[in-house]
């Protein structure tokens, strides 16, 4: 016995002797978790999370997150003798005096940048692919929790340099405070310490990047990662996977390698973009000042869809009874994400409302099994995508020499009128694929073989279903595929025996298509072929 | 090697049910058969003793065992032969010593490649940090992945969930306790004690308000946002403190001023565009007259939509034009909104000349700059 083993050996019975760990770690070893590739989305965006502590620790020994004035004495010397905050003297002594730690600050951004983008393609997956259902809608809302406050995280962040971009956009949080009704004046003071810039919303902001939000960040994430083992997760359907079972493999070895793995190479990443691909060069935009501002001032990618909202508004504003309602503040960049981040939150219960499914749900759907699901978030998609254009149509305006009016009359016809369009595009999509796999499921696949028969007929061959797809495609719970499933040698035959009253006590209407009939039907398809695709594809 | 099949235990196989069970690993088990025998049978049985006893416990009431894994089929990859073991080892071990070169590569670097910016400084010293540490972390992280992907097992494992839900015998029994503890505790009874209790409690939820209010000095709210630190006669100067006099600024010009007075160019407020154009381009309305001098006007820079500073100014077409939401205003007419989210001119500040020649205010603005704010009255 190698001196590895026993030393393990001896801390496992030591460990074991005070808190009878065994059974636990046992259980824990031989958890199964499903393999598929986007599994790995939510743990990008976990990796990242990591990524920002380690270097946010780092970033913390030298930072100085203080409004106090110095003068620039620093090695960059186009700045030398200038007046600026002692937080963005210290941004830049991090940049220029400190070795690595410009890779540092990079990695930091970068990271920042790509933790909201795995969150939000992890979001997506979740939400087409129906895992929001019960029994995991608590885990959507940590989840929506998570994005929301990783969004004000990562503004927060991009604050505390104090260079003329993040100076910007504070006074851009500041006149959003200001045009909320009532409070709105108050609000902006006591956030800020006063009229705008005040001194001490650098001092403030700092504390709450680095301790207060992280720290409900991790406390959810703990929850949410909970949720996950003891739920256990997801999969799709595929032979075997039932809705009460779970395939994979166990967390140990294998698996854990391959996470642990993934966890260097997400950090690799993140380091090859940190060294190579520059990111807030603060020291060209200066010191804030809150006179100047820069042509094509641009947020991080996750504000730019406010950022958007607010520039397509129109000027509406209402001045009455004393008091002056900014509609065109208010609306784009308070009610407009609050409607937004409360129907996200809501949407799992909204569907099941209205689909009347109350019942459990661990195997995934497809997308196009759900087509007016995957149509809502289609047209949320375009939706957000043609505010994220808005938000840089200054830059879209000088790089295609457009006219930036234009741009916008156009881009406020399109926020308009594109979503419901895409809903309708999508949903029509998703049917169409869905009778494509109508047509494999009764033909299976065309082999291009032309066979005579003796009578003279000629037919082509088909080829059996492969069975990894047949179960995937016979997942789809309509009436019509039951049929096509349940039907074995009856063919269409059966599908009018299906029971009404069956029908009807599936959730259908809105949500379930009803336009799909069994392509059977259309195609005249003879009983012994669809028999035929059947039973090849169950061969055992 | 025999195999474990997880075929459904229901009565009517239909053929949805027979495609759902695993193919083409041996027989299949049939309707009813109990699972525990098949899971006893296998040689890759991977079961804690839990699971037996779930197992037995699970068939009487129909429910789904717990913690029980077991092999479903060994997966799809072909285990490797001796030597294409050794040669995929050989690659894990080549990414896990290219860690090693990154690491090393690293220390170098950051120790030996010049950094005093200005004086000895290599601009490749931060992609080099960032090549030797992805090389350090991308040798971890892909060699872990390829030693998983190849030189270990790949098995496809079943585990049971386990039930989301209580028994109904559980949930009853913890309702019972919560009830019985509340009872316990008299609240549903002694009206005093909870209404003081909630009265108590609930009076804590006004302490931290105090504390919130100490966020901000806010005894002259309305003031600091109706007023900017310009005054009647306060000259009009230059970042720099430099007055501005009359002729200097030529036509089509513009200089941002500040009002001279002790950090007046800091007030984020005050800061004011003064524009020259052709005393004929300019239309104003008759009160406004003589706030313009000989063509030279003056607007507020922050932008009544977001308060950022509203500073292109094109020539031609005498537009100011924010940098932040793209609002366009007119300076040859009193700062109009011509287009954008803007709802409110530019606000205009009269100005005059004293007797040496330099522009000096007539008082303050004569309406609030920058966003609109609820207490705004027009």
């Amino acid at each position: 016995m190698s001196l590895a083993t026993k030393g393990a050996e001896g801390t496992a019975t030591w460990v074991d002797d005070r808190l009878a760990s065994s059974g636990f770690v046992k259980r824990s070893l031989n958890k199964v978790f499903p393999d598929h590739w986007s599994f790995m989305l939510g743990e990008i965006a976990l990796y990242s999370f990591v990524i920002l502590l380690l270097t946010g620790t780092y970033l913390t020994l030298f930072y100085d997150g203080s409004s106090r004035e110095v003068i620039y004495n620093g090695s960059y010397v186009p700045l030398r003798g200038i007046p600026m905050s002692s937080a963005y003297e210290s941004t830049l002594r991090i940049s220029f005096d400190v070795r690595g730690g410009l890779i540092m600050r990079q990695i930091h951004h970068w990271a920042a940048l790509l933790f909201l983008a795995a969150i939000v393609v992890h979001l997506m997956r979740v939400f087409f692919t129906g895992a929001f259902r019960k029994p995991r809608e608590l885990n959507w809302l940590i989840g929506v929790g998570l994005l929301v406050l990783g969004i004000l995280e990562g503004f927060a962040g991009y604050s505390l340099p104090d260079d003329l971009l993040s100076g910007t956009g504070l006074r851009i949080a500041y006149s959003i405070a200001l045009s909320i009704p009532v409070i709105g004046s108050w609000a902006a003071f006591l956030v800020f310490g006063g009229e705008f810039p005040g001194h001490a919303i650098i001092e403030r902001l700092y504390p709450i990047h680095i301790l207060l939000v992280p720290g409900v960040i991790i406390g959810l994430i703990t929850f949410h990662m909970g949720l996950i083992w003891y739920q256990k997760h997801t999969q799709f359907a595929g032979p075997g996977r039932t809705e009460t079972n779970v395939v994979g493999s166990r967390l140990y070895p294998a698996y854990a390698a391959k996470a642990g793995g993934f966890f260097f190479l997400v950090f690799g990443v993140m380091t090859a973009l940190g060294g190579f691909a520059q990111i807030n060069p603060i020291w060209l935009y200066g010191p804030y000042d809150p006179s100047k501002v820069s042509a094509g001032s641009q947020p991080d990618w996750y504000v730019g869809f406010l950022d958007g909202s607010t520039r397509l508004m129109p000027n509406w504003e209402l001045r009455t009874l004393g008091h002056t309602f900014s509609f065109n503040v208010l609306f784009p960049t308070v009610i407009l994400p609050g409607i937004l981040f409360t129907a996200l939150a809501l949407y799992p219960f909204l569907e099941a409302k209205f689909t009347k499914d109350r019942a459990y749900h661990n195997l995934l759907d497809r997308p196009r099994d759900r087509p007016v699901r995957t149509g809502i978030g289609a047209a949320a998609i375009s939706f957000y995508i043609l505010l994220m254009i808005a938000g840089g149509n200054d830059i879209i305006a000088t790089i295609f020499h457009l006219s930036i009016n234009e741009i916008t009359y156009t881009l406020r016809t399109g926020v308009l009128l594109v979503p419901p369009l895409v809903f309708v595009f999508a949903r029509r999509a998703c049917l169409s694929l869905q009778r494509a796999d109508d047509d494999l499921l009764h033909h299976g696949i065309e082999s291009g073989t032309i066979r005579r028969l003796p009578s003279g007929e000629f037919v082509e061959e088909t080829v059996a279903l492969p069975e990894q797809y047949a179960v995937l495609l016979t997942s789809l719970d309509t009436p019509a595929r039951r049929a096509l499933a349940a039907g074995g040698g009856h063919g269409d035959s059966d599908l009018a025996t299906v029971r009404p009253r069956e029908v009807q006590a599936r959730p259908r209407g809105f949500f379930r298509p009803k336009g799909v009939q069994p392509s059977g039907a259309q195609h005249g398809s003879t009983v012994p072929e669809l028999e035929g695709a059947q039973l090849e594809n169950t061969v055992d | 090697m025999s195999d474990v099949s997880n075929g459904p235990s229901g009565n009517q196989e239909s053929v949805r049910d027979r495609l759902k069970s695993p193919a083409g690993h041996g027989e299949q088990s049939g309707p009813g058969d109990s699972r525990g025998s098949d899971l006893s049978t296998s040689d890759f049985q991977q079961t804690d003793s839990r699971t037996d006893a779930a197992e037995a416990v699970g068939h009487g009431h129909g429910q789904l065992v717990e913690h029980g894994t077991t092999v479903l089929h060994p997966g799809k990859r072909v285990p490797l032969d001796d030597a294409a073991a050794r040669a995929a080892e050989r690659k894990v071990a080549g990414l896990f010593l290219l860690a090693v070169v990154g690491v090393v590569g690293f220390v170098v670097c950051f120790i030996a490649v010049p950094f005093d910016f200005g004086t000895d400084y290599s601009p490749a010293y931060t992609p080099l940090l960032g090549l030797f540490m992805t090389m350090a972390l991308v040798g971890v992280g892909a060699g872990a992945v390829l030693w998983a992907k190849t030189l270990m097992v790949d098995e496809e494992m079943v585990q049971e969930r386990h039930p989301f839900a209580s028994e109904p015998e559980t949930r009853g029994e913890a309702a019972a306790i919560l009830a019985a503890g509340f009872q316990d505790t008299g609240l549903p009874r002694r009206s005093l004690l909870r209404n003081s209790l909630l009265l108590g409690a609930g009076s804590l939820a006004i302490l931290p308000v105090p504390l919130l209010f100490g966020l901000g000095r806010f005894q002259h709210k309305e003031d600091a946002l109706r007023t900017t630190s310009w005054k009647k006669g306060v000259r009009l100067v230059r970042s720099d403190g430099s007055p501005v006099k009359l002729g200097e600024v030529a036509v089509g010009g513009v200089e941002t001023v500040f009002p001279d007075v002790p950090d007046g160019n800091k007030a984020a407020d005050s800061a004011s565009l003064l524009i020259r154009m052709r005393p004929d381009e300019l239309v104003v309305r008759e009160s406004r007259k003589d706030w313009s001098v000989d063509g030279h006007i003056v607007y507020s820079v922050v932008c009544t939509h977001l308060g950022c500073p509203v500073k292109l100014y094109e020539q031609q077409t005498h537009h100011l034009f924010c940098p932040c939401h793209q609002s366009t205003f007119d300076a040859s007419r009193e700062a109009k909104v011509l287009f954008g989210p803007a709802a409110r001119n530019l606000p205009q500040l009269a100005i005059s000349v004293d007797a040496q020649g330099y522009f000096i205010a007539q008082g303050d603005y004569s309406e609030p700059v920058g966003p609109s704010f609820w207490e705004r009255k027009s």
